[in-house]
């Protein structure tokens, strides 16, 4: 018995031995991982000694199996923090070997830009909504009964001679490019009771040469409000706010007095130029101003023209130009930038803008 | 409209500086454009007075002249034919900064001294085009004789030209007089009126006037003066004229020019010994009657313009042109002028119709006030007596049948601050209406406040017009800034631009750039995408007539675009010039006619156009050789997120044959039997034209308003949450090669049931592993179970049910 069991306690020396010899030489974490499974994984030497036991007579199994499970304990107390040293090491050389160049170009989706008049559309329908009106669309091929006839500009008019028309080809009745975007104006009140306010982006034509400040085709903002007791303060006001939104929240509004047949009565407004605080500077050409469109207290004419009583309600509109209102945001110094769909100046546009 | 300052000056009394008063006219309606300043660099130029000239000793064509400018006294070397001892002239010293007379284009040079053959020349006499003044450099500018010797020459001649932009309404300050008086009120200083040639006890005719058209004619004024001689006008009168931009002609002819200017009244002088019968008949022309105007032009009527004409001829086109047959002459020494009111509208016509807009017919196109008349062609007929000693007035007419009556306006004067949203007091209210010669009076008892509009106010009609006199006077600084009050309506956003927005915003996502291009093309374009023939890209064009306009730019660019793919493709083609890649979009209307009468159909649309090498060209994505070109996958692919965007259930992609585009690379996109748009290669042949070489040029449209209307309708799959996980089988489904995808894709889709919940092609495969003519399409399914965990028993009985189905309906087989 004795014998058995001084075999099975020199057998434990002896892996002991070995085992703990070995363990001085592990340099590194795949050594460990090999001498983890020599000695204490599943086919290892001391699972193996573990195993054995069953083959021991009943009597000396407990003795000879706490002595297993001592060495098993110690061997596994004497490795694990060696195991983690080595990892750790190992861990440190992988991510040491995988450092990059933090500065190198990502893997970037390819992504495009939107064009900025539509950026500036969207910009303003929001800031309208917020004061709430509502962005209406129509047509641009319009007639002249809305183009013109409607916003109080008869035909043979001086009025008329504004705006430079672009004309269609038909059989008899006049028809337009709409020279403004006020045709909608007469289109929204005949379609719905006061209160009315709404908002008209879209591209508007005029019979013009081009060059760096004009363009036969552009985009125009127009706005209508029409109530109870509007007030020519309230349209200086609304168009003070959107000012404010899109060039900070110093702006002031000008009005000038200026003729537009749809409006009596009638202003050009303008807003201190954001760069000089109205000091006067180059981008206003020393005025302080910066002139952004038309605007006035709607024509009682245009009420009746569609059926409103203009003893009942009153109302203010205005309308821009969206491709001003870009360059001035933005510092563009040619409006032709924005027809010619080149791809650089859209993406750096977004780039600014951003 | 030009006016010097000190012209401005005769008719009000003000102190302000040209900039200032310039600034206050802006503010209130007047828009002053811009300020010229005459005499800004003669800083050493002297009114000098020719005390001799003598022959230049060695020089036929030169003379000496002894000039005296108070301190100055000098000689000076000249050529100059014009010059006379003891006229008044421009003298400029040494140092003086001088326009080079001899050059075309506008040159300054200091004045050096120097020798002239031989002689010291210290200064020098100046031209008018010299000193900025005109174009004339044929001699010296000679001043009149009153000028003061001695001092300097700009605090005698030198003036701001204030130009004036005159909108439409504002006819009434379309004259120097008309400006003093609205700056008067405006600046609220007194106004000087004109002064007029008594006209009192002077012979009335009954006969030198006819008028046979009272409707076109309201009043015609004409003063017959005798003892008149034509010859220069004084220099005065010349360069007052000249700064306003008209060129002197002669004394008579300059002073309706200049009482045109001054009273914004246009008058016209007939030489009377042209005049048949000392007779006016005013008359509307009959149908191809010829006559010739003063700018030596034929002009064929086509009847109904308004003719002034004597007893036998027409001499003048009314409110237009005079006639050469009757113009004033060296030897006239009789005229006859003519102050009348002719039709704003038939003056218009005739002007448009002739291709003649002249100073005449811009006042009357625009609608004079009829009073003007006769003070007007007073006020020349006073002139002319002034500038022609001797002359007399012979006698005059005016036919003036219907005077129009006062217009007066009276509204509750609190209408004031309600419109503008400030007090303004009746106090404030009262003295700016009675400078602007509007006669009020308060009724305190009422509060109304009524107004007798002047003459020549016609833009006043209503009583927001008398609220902008007021307003514009206080000035607008005053207005307070405030928020609409009262119920906000309900606000409804537009589902095309909500859509319109997301697609940009998808189409952004994936790469494209946004462009936003003219809406016009030409029949080159037409001719080019076979517009007229087929059946369109994005739109269906049958039964869609072009949609021309009258005057286009450029005039070739006269149709509305009917799909916006042609302007898309030249800026690709432009953009290639500098870049490897180009991906662009536009979102925009077509413009599908109808009726000739009627306005076009719009319907929102949007276009993509790529071309160039598909990778990023980052070390990731390096350039490859082959394959790398955007292609009709890429179109279709950015087509596919576009239509996911609105929830189309199944679409359907059928090849098409269109001339311009790939006869085996391009198809139609139908959802419901509609057509919604195109995807496709352009044909090498058109892409070649369009400038791409070498390159695939892909394209798409898509009929954005009625994918709009069709989604409405569409069956959207109800949106679940998964709590179970998903399982992934492959199935590799060989078919015939001339089985759709989209087929397969249908079959998988309704033979695997409900449990589906994601299909994807990854792999397609021709090639001796699966037989000649039969292709392989491997997808991945993805299944999942909304309330328990797969099986494999379940989906085992799925995969034999898609492996029967394939057989059955494609005659297709699974691949293991």
């Amino acid at each position: 018995m004795t014998t058995i069991q001084h075999g099975l306690s020199r057998e434990i020396d002896t892996v002991r031995r070995e085992a703990l010899d070995h363990l001085d030489t592990l340099r590194s974490a795949s050594d460990a991982t090999l001498w983890e499974g020599a000695f204490l994984g599943p086919k290892g030497q001391v699972t193996s000694l573990l195993r054995g036991l069953g083959t021991l007579p009943a009597e000396e199994r407990p003795i000879a199996g706490r002595a297993a499970q001592q060495l098993r304990d110690e061997l596994a107390a004497a490795f694990a923090p060696l195991r983690d040293r080595l990892e750790t090491e190992a861990l440190g050389l992988r991510l040491a070997s995988e450092a990059v160049d933090v500065s190198l170009p990502g893997r970037k989706p390819t992504i495009g830009a939107a064009h900025p008049i539509s950026t500036m559309i969207d910009e303003l329908v929001e800031i309208f909504a917020l004061l709430g009106f509502q962005a209406v669309f129509g047509p641009e091929v319009e007639t002249a009964r809305y183009n013109f006839d409607l916003l109080n500009i008869p035909a043979e008019h001086p009025a008329r001679d504004v705006w430079d028309t672009i004309h269609v080809q038909t059989d008899g009745e006049e028809i337009v490019l709409r020279t403004h975007t006020s045709p909608m104006q007469a289109r929204t009140m005949e379609r719905i009771q006061p209160p009315v306010r709404v908002i008209v982006p879209g591209v508007s034509f005029r019979f013009e040469a081009q060059d760096a400040s004009h363009e036969w085709q552009f985009t125009q903002l127009e706005g209508l409000a029409v109530d109870r007791n509007i007030t020519m303060a309230d349209l200086k006001g609304t168009l003070q706010e959107m000012a404010r939104q899109l060039f900070g929240p110093e702006r002031r509004i000008r009005f000038r007095c200026d003729y537009f047949p749809f409006v009596e009565p009638g202003v050009e407004f303008a807003v201190d130029c954001a760069i000089c605080k109205g000091r006067g500077c180059r981008v206003c050409k020393h005025t302080g101003w910066l002139e952004m469109g038309g605007a006035g207290m709607v024509h009682p004419h245009v009420l009746r023209g569609v059926g409103y009583d203009p003893d009942e309600v009153c109302g203010f509109a205005f309308g821009l130009g969206i491709d001003r209102l870009a360059m001035m945001k933005y510092g563009v110094d040619d409006l032709r930038a924005f027809a010619n769909n080149d791809i650089r100046f859209l993406r750096d546009f977004a780039r600014a803008i951003g | 409209m030009k006016a010097p300052y000190s012209w401005l000056k005769d008719y009000v009394d003000t102190k302000l500086s040209p900039q200032d008063l310039a600034q206050r006219m802006t503010m209130a309606g007047l828009e002053a454009e811009q300020l010229t300043h005459i005499g800004e660099g003669w800083d050493n130029v002297f009114v000098g007075e020719v005390m001799t000239v003598s022959q230049h000793p060695d020089a036929d064509r030169l003379v000496l002249v002894d000039v005296a400018a108070g301190e100055h006294r000098l000689t000076v070397v000249t050529g100059a034919p014009n010059i006379a001892a003891g006229q008044k002239v421009a003298l400029a010293l040494v140092g003086a900064r001088l326009i080079d007379g001899y050059s075309e284009e506008l040159k300054y040079k200091t004045l050096k001294p120097g020798s002239i053959r031989g002689v010291r020349s210290e200064g020098m006499v100046c031209s008018a085009k010299e000193l900025g003044l005109s174009d004339e450099h044929e001699g010296i500018l000679v001043l009149d004789l009153d000028a003061p010797v001695g001092t300097p020459l700009a605090d005698y001649l030198g003036d701001t030209v204030i130009e004036f932009e005159i909108t439409p309404n504002l006819v009434h300050a379309f004259s120097i007089f008309g400006l003093a008086r609205e700056a008067g009120a405006i600046v609220d200083a007194p106004v000087i009126e004109p002064t007029l040639a008594d006209l009192t006890g002077v012979e009335l005719s009954d006969s030198l006037v006819r008028v046979e058209a009272p409707d076109l004619c309201a009043r015609y004024n004409a003063i017959v003066m005798d003892g008149v001689t034509v010859e220069p006008a004084p220099a005065w009168m010349q360069r007052r004229l000249q700064a306003a931009g008209i060129r002197p002609v002669s004394n008579l002819v300059d002073i309706t020019n200049y009482v045109m200017l001054e009273m914004g009244q246009p008058l016209h002088a007939f030489d009377l010994s042209f005049v048949e019968g000392e007779t006016i008949v005013v008359r509307e022309a009959t149908p191809g009657e010829v006559f010739e105007t003063l700018d030596h032009r034929i002009r064929t009527l086509t009847g109904g313009e308004l003719l002034i004409c004597d007893g036998v001829k027409p001499v003048g086109l009314a409110g237009v042109m005079g006639g050469v047959n009757s113009e004033i002459v060296d030897s006239t020494t009789s005229l006859l002028l003519e102050a009348a009111n002719f039709d704003m509208v038939s003056t218009r016509q005739t002007a448009r119709a002739q291709k003649l807009q002249t100073d005449a017919s811009a006042r009357f196109g625009r609608g004079l006030d009829p009073e003007l008349a006769a003070v007007a062609n007073a006020r020349a007929a006073k002139l002319i007596l002034d500038i022609c000693p001797g002359s007399t007035i012979r006698c005059s007419q005016d036919v003036y049948p219907h005077p129009p009556i006062v217009r007066s306006i009276a509204f509750d004067s609190s209408h004031v601050s309600r419109l503008l949203g400030m007090q303004v007091e009746v106090e404030t209210m009262l003295p700016i209406l009675d400078r602007l010669s509007f006669q009020p009076a308060y009724d305190e008892a009422s509060g109304f406040l009524s107004v007798q509009v002047p003459s020549w106010r016609s833009d006043v009609t209503i009583k927001e017009d008398v609220i902008e006199e007021i307003a514009r006077i206080v000035g607008y600084d005053s207005l307070p800034a405030t928020l609409i009050t009262g119920t906000t309506p309900l606000v409804e956003r537009d589902p095309i631009f909500l859509a319109e927005r997301r697609i940009r915003q998808t189409l952004v996502a994936a790469g494209g750039f946004e462009g936003r291009g003219y809406i016009t093309i030409s029949d080159a374009d037409v001719k080019r995408w076979d517009f007229n023939e087929t059946a369109g890209l994005g739109h269906d064009l049958r039964d869609r007539p072009l949609v021309r306009l009258r005057n286009a730019i450029p005039a070739d660019d006269n149709i509305l675009r009917l799909s916006i793919v042609p302007n898309l493709v030249k800026s690709v083609t432009k953009n290639l010039k500098h870049e490897r890649t180009v991906r662009l979009f536009e979102i925009g209307h077509a413009y599908l006619g109808t009726d000739p009468n009627l306005l076009p159909d719009e319907p929102s649309t949007v276009a993509i156009a790529l071309a160039g090498q598909r990778e990023r060209f980052d070390r990731f994505d390096p350039p490859s050789s082959e394959d790398g070109q955007l292609d009709y996958f890429d179109v279709k692919g950015m087509v596919d997120a576009v239509l996911d965007l609105f929830g189309l259930d199944d679409v359907e992609w059928t090849p098409i044959e269109h001339p311009a585009l790939h006869p085996g690379r391009a198809g139609e996109v139908r959802y419901r039997d509609q057509r919604i748009g195109i995807a496709g290669e352009v044909h090498p042949r058109l892409a070649v034209e369009l400038g791409v070489e070498d390159m695939r040029l892909a394209i798409a449209e898509l009929n954005v308003q009625l994918i709009l209307e069709l989604a409405a309708t569409a069956n959207r799959p109800e949106v679940k949450v998964a709590r179970f996980l998903p399982v992934e089988q492959d199935f590799a489904v060989v078919v015939d090669r001339g089985v759709q995808a989209r087929t397969v894709q249908q079959s998988l889709r309704q033979f695997a049931g409900p449990l589906l919940t994601g299909i994807a092609l990854f792999d397609v495969y021709e090639g001796p592993q699966v037989g000649e003519d039969k292709k392989s399409l491997a997808y991945r399914l993805t299944f999942t179970a909304p309330d328990r965990a797969l099986t494999d028993a379940e989906l085992g009985k799925v995969r034999k049910r898609i492996e029967r189905g394939i057989q059955t309906r494609l005659d297709g087989s699974l691949r293991a």
